[in-house]
């Protein structure tokens, strides 16, 4: 077992990477298992499960209906992380879809898979041709056949739950089964699939990185139907299981530890990596290969903030396209009562999701959408309804259980291209308790989006109509899903992109920038594990290249 | 047979569990020799395999993570070092395959390996001992036939002076073997006569369920009244109706047997969740009738601390305004109910009345917080449960070290389960942060 060293407070290991989650995570139990030594830094805590259970049942209910996944979460000080309940503005938003990027995220080790609905889904095989298929976007320098078996492995290290059911599969092209079939569809599943499957619409099951048996030391999910803010008994993948591998094998996992320098030497390659702990003291971190995998708005923010000598416009910038592209899928939710009660709200949080216009020759025109059909209990919204028709004691309680019962609750996810507009910056004027600077975003959606909105709204219309449906409502401001793309892109070109196919820096041959900011599409579907299969393919490059050396 | 569960830290943590320092008396493999398997008619073979079921076998001998049924090599960590379990598939080179059937027949009533090495005790062959000719001869018969030959050898067993010196058992075996086959007692009924043998010879309940004395023999006189088997403790299972099991219905025990849970008395975990994953739900009925007939009549044993059945303790708790919008900043949790309510609530319920369904056991009336010793509590937070009976695969997750949910320190695992005792269990028993130190390291 090969172990880092350390020496006054300094680090040395053959891989040192900045960030434990999924991403950081999934490389450090890789790396491990090759042999190599292997530090991990986190800017934010480790975290106690039972007292985020607690901080959630201590939050008050505006907290609460207003989905606040963060406040919850334990804070490093000096590491922060978006806040909204107050708002703790550690991220300006500018532009004029910039409150449509008001992300969430964590800065703890396990990151944000803290809080997530551990939706395993893969790109389609097009998503790696938008350019060529559909005059629009980016192409990916490599294919979907080229990612296909990393995302295989990828579904084998979280323990994925996905249908064994070809026709059920989004997309079918797999080279081996998922680890487990899919979580079964409840009665709300299955009878908004028989409604509205004949209409093209294609409902199918969600792969998620949960069991509905034990797998691998979890337990099974049996329905809190609280993934997001915590799962309260640890049935859902999270990366500190990777974290507590990696450890148990010899690695190095430093929490509270915030990187902000990056030394670069001979060949532009790095050389160090520089952090404050929580008494502010500044070490630095040593190594043959580098990663940054602190997520789709952290690592590019890094990179600018790391800029030296050598690198004047930041680390890995050249093609000055770090930190541009940033995407998220754009987000609206449709909600209505159906004519039939549907009890939405059992089991884990998202189960199933229209998927019948995730693709087709629209696409050159305007955005592709998926419809996730929401399974949150609906219970704090048909409250707060049935309280301001002014009912009380068992009128108010039947209106409540009829609400929960009909009430039906479509989040939809539209497709950003990539726009190099759209850009992460270093604030000018706003620094946090380091000194640091913070993050600016600037960002906007233009037609592609749009019409791609008025063609969903049309669907919704539709789906209303074949559930007869009264209170349809669907919003109109555009939501952020929290899944951070682009802003590291990836290419052949290092003109135009930060990295390579194996996610690996163009402008320094020992960093990787594995995660959601290499891709360069974001299809309609959560980003995760197509951040996790990177991950591998950028594992798998890095032991090459440190075995050759 | 049960399926191939996933690794679950401690397994197999029976009687030799219980093998500390003090006297190590360990499994050894059998070894080569040179003979061929002669054809048994299908009656016996089949026969032999109940029997190797309710012998558990596989218990030691198949490895759990993923090893061939009876190939052994199944790895148990042990204080003295790692005691490999032997090969007893009929490979003729690394298993039983060169035995004669009075070679294996001495192996298993006399622990003597067909090389005339002594086996230890982990083996029970003292238990085993009882067993008839007839049953002896169908083992047999299903193991040289039945079993799929595997020609690889375990790692072997390599313990430090003085543990290492087998002759001793010469003298235990004087000591404490009883060569003698069971012996039916004709003023008893059949069902009855059915019973002990199973109880005494073929599961060799009293391996876990008998204290042992300082020689690690089982204690004359004190025979199922409970014992402790690092880290868990095999409870007293007399008809005693205070510190044994009178206070269940025959029904109960029985259900008790096929599946592992009486909801609210008691669910199986750590070896006795083996033995019925195992062995025991694949008992003919008849046999367990039979067990828990003959369990009803043995001389009931009291213990003279205890005044009430471990599962008459406790009632629910009423925990949430105490917790509610205090403050307990960005740390810890701190106090035993917030630490129950943040760890152990969502599945047990607040008030600790478990889920409806019982899927989640209810806490109070339950022998686990009622019994007079920790150990199955302590254990059962830092090694969790994982069952495999009555078509359900029953886990709980362990909350120790390698705990993917939390891993909790000594400290919050004694101060949950002196809330849980205090709420639920057993209000006389305390738990201090070394006796979960003690557990953690299994001993």
């Amino acid at each position: 077992m090969k172990v880092p060293v350390v020496t006054d407070g300094d680090v040395t290991a053959d891989v040192v990477i900045i960030g434990a989650g999924v991403v950081g995570a999934m490389i450090a139990d890789q790396l491990v298992g090759e042999g190599q030594s292997v530090a991990m830094l986190d800017s934010g805590p480790r975290i106690d499960r039972g007292q985020v259970v607690e901080n959630w049942r201590d939050m008050p209910i505006k907290s609460r209906a207003g989905s606040d996944y963060q406040g919850l979460y334990p804070q490093n000080p000096y590491a922060p992380a978006p806040l909204y309940f107050p708002p703790n503005d550690y991220i300006d938003l500018s532009g004029p879809d910039g409150q449509s990027y008001a992300q969430d995220y964590i800065r703890a080790v396990g990151g944000t898979t803290w809080h997530w609905a551990a939706s395993c889904w893969r790109h389609l095989p097009v998503d790696f041709r938008m350019k060529s298929a559909y005059g629009v976007g980016r192409d990916w320098p490599i294919s979907y056949d080229d990612l296909e078996p990393y995302y295989c492995r990828a579904e084998e290290e979280m323990g994925v739950s996905g249908p064994h059911d070809l026709a059920l599969q989004s997309p079918s092209q797999r080279s081996r089964p998922y680890p487990s079939d899919m979580v079964p569809w409840g009665y709300s599943d299955t009878r908004f699939a028989r409604v509205v499957d004949p209409h093209g619409y294609n409902c199918v099951p969600i792969p998620q990185a949960r069991m509905v048996q034990p797998w691998n030391g979890r337990p099974a999910c049996c329905g809190n139907n609280n993934c997001m803010p915590i799962c309260p008994i640890g049935a859902m993948y999270n990366a500190v299981h990777h974290v507590q591998r990696v450890e148990a094998r010899g690695a190095l996992v430093l929490a509270d530890s915030v990187a902000y320098r990056i030394d670069t030497g001979a060949n532009n390659r790095v050389t160090a990596i520089h952090w404050y702990d929580s008494d502010r003291r500044s070490h630095k971190a040593t190594g043959r290969a580098f990663v940054v995998a602190c997520n789709g708005i952290e690592t590019p923010h890094l990179l600018l903030m790391a800029a030296n000598k050598m690198n004047p416009e930041g680390i890995a910038n050249s093609s000055d396209q770090v930190g541009r592209n940033m995407m998220d899928h754009s987000g609206f939710h449709c909600t209505f009562l159906a004519d039939e009660p549907l009890w939405f709200g059992r089991g884990p949080e998202q189960t199933s999701c229209m998927v019948g216009f995730r693709d087709g020759a629209f696409r050159s025109e305007y955005s592709a959408n998926k419809m996730i059909l929401y399974n949150i209990t609906r219970a704090i919204p048909a409250t707060e309804q049935a309280l301001k028709l002014g009912l009380v004691g068992q009128a108010l309680d039947d209106e409540i259980r009829r609400r929960v019962a009909f009430g039906v609750d479509i989040s939809i996810s539209l497709e950003p291209l990539p726009d190099p507009n759209n850009r992460l910056t270093l604030s000018k004027t706003r620094r946090d308790t380091l000194g640091l600077a913070c993050p600016d975003i600037y960002y906007e959606l233009g037609p592609y989006i749009h019409k791609g909105y008025d063609a969903a709204c049309d669907q919704l219309r539709h789906i209303g109509t074949l559930f007869n449906a009264t209170e349809f409502a669907i919003t109109t401001k555009l939501n952020a899903n929290n899944h951070l793309m682009g802003g590291t892109i990836m290419g052949s070109d290092p003109k135009d992109s930060v990295v390579d196919g194996n996610c690996r820096a163009h402008d320094h041959d020992n960093l990787w920038l594995p995660g959601g900011g290499a891709m360069p599409s974001s299809s309609v579907v959560n980003s995760t594990l197509s951040m996790a299969a990177l991950a591998l393919k950028s594992a798998d490059d890095i032991a090459s290249i440190l075995r050759k050396s | 047979m049960a399926g191939p569960r996933a690794s679950s830290g401690f397994r197999r943590p029976r009687f030799w569990r219980r093998l500390v320092p003090a006297a190590a008396l360990w499994l050894l493999g059998f070894s080569v020799g040179v003979h061929a398997a002669p054809a048994y008619p299908e009656e016996t073979v089949r026969r032999g395999q109940y029997l190797a079921v309710a012998g558990d076998c596989t218990g030691c001998h198949t490895n759990p993570r993923g090893g061939a049924p009876f190939a052994g090599g199944y790895g148990i960590v042990s204080p003295l070092g790692t005691i490999w379990s032997s090969n007893i598939t009929p490979s003729r080179a690394a298993g039983i395959g060169a035995y004669t059937e009075s070679q294996f027949t001495q192996a298993l009533r006399e622990g003597i390996r067909a090389d005339g090495t002594h086996l230890y005790p982990a083996m029970p062959y003292p238990a085993y001992t009882g067993l008839s000719d007839e049953d002896v001869h169908a083992l047999f018969a299903y193991f040289q036939q039945a079993v799929a030959p595997v020609d690889t050898r375990p790692p072997k067993t390599r313990l430090p002076f003085p543990f290492n010196l087998r002759v001793s058992m010469v003298v235990w075996n004087a000591l404490f073997l009883r060569n003698t086959r069971f012996e039916a007692d004709p003023s008893k009924s059949a069902a009855w006569n059915r019973g002990a043998y199973v109880v005494t010879a073929l599961e060799h309940c009293g391996d876990c369920h008998t204290p042992r004395n300082l020689l690690m023999a089982e204690k004359s006189g004190r025979a199922f009244a409970g014992g402790p088997v690092k880290p868990w403790y095999a409870p007293n299972i007399t008809p005693d109706p205070i510190s044994g099991i009178g206070g269940w219905s025959h029904q109960e025990i029985v259900q008790y047997l096929k599946t592992g849970a009486v909801s609210p008395k008691s669910q199986a975990a750590g070896g006795m969740a083996e033995a019925v994953s195992d062995s025991l739900q694949y008992l003919h009925p008849e046999d367990v009738d039979a067990i828990v007939t003959y369990l009803e009549t043995i001389p009931p044993i009291r213990a003279d601390t205890d005044t009430r059945a471990a599962f008459d303790f406790g009632g629910p708790a009423d925990f949430e305004t105490s917790v509610r919008g205090v403050d307990t900043g960005q740390g810890s949790l701190a106090g035993g109910a917030a630490l129950y309510s943040g760890n152990c609530a969502s599945c047990h319920q607040p008030a600790g009345t478990g889920t409806k369904d019982q899927t989640f056991p209810v806490l109070f009336h339950n022998t686990v917080t009622g019994a007079s010793q920790a150990d199955n509590l302590i254990s059962t937070i830092l090694h969790g449960v994982d069952r495999d009976a009555d078509g359900h695969r029953v886990f709980m997750p362990r909350f120790g070290e390698e705990s993917y949910i939390q891993p909790l320190t000594d400290e919050q695992i004694s101060t949950i389960s002196n809330y849980v005792l205090q709420t639920f269990g057993n209000p006389n028993v305390l738990v201090s942060t070394k006796d979960v130190a003690t557990a953690r390291k299994g001993h």
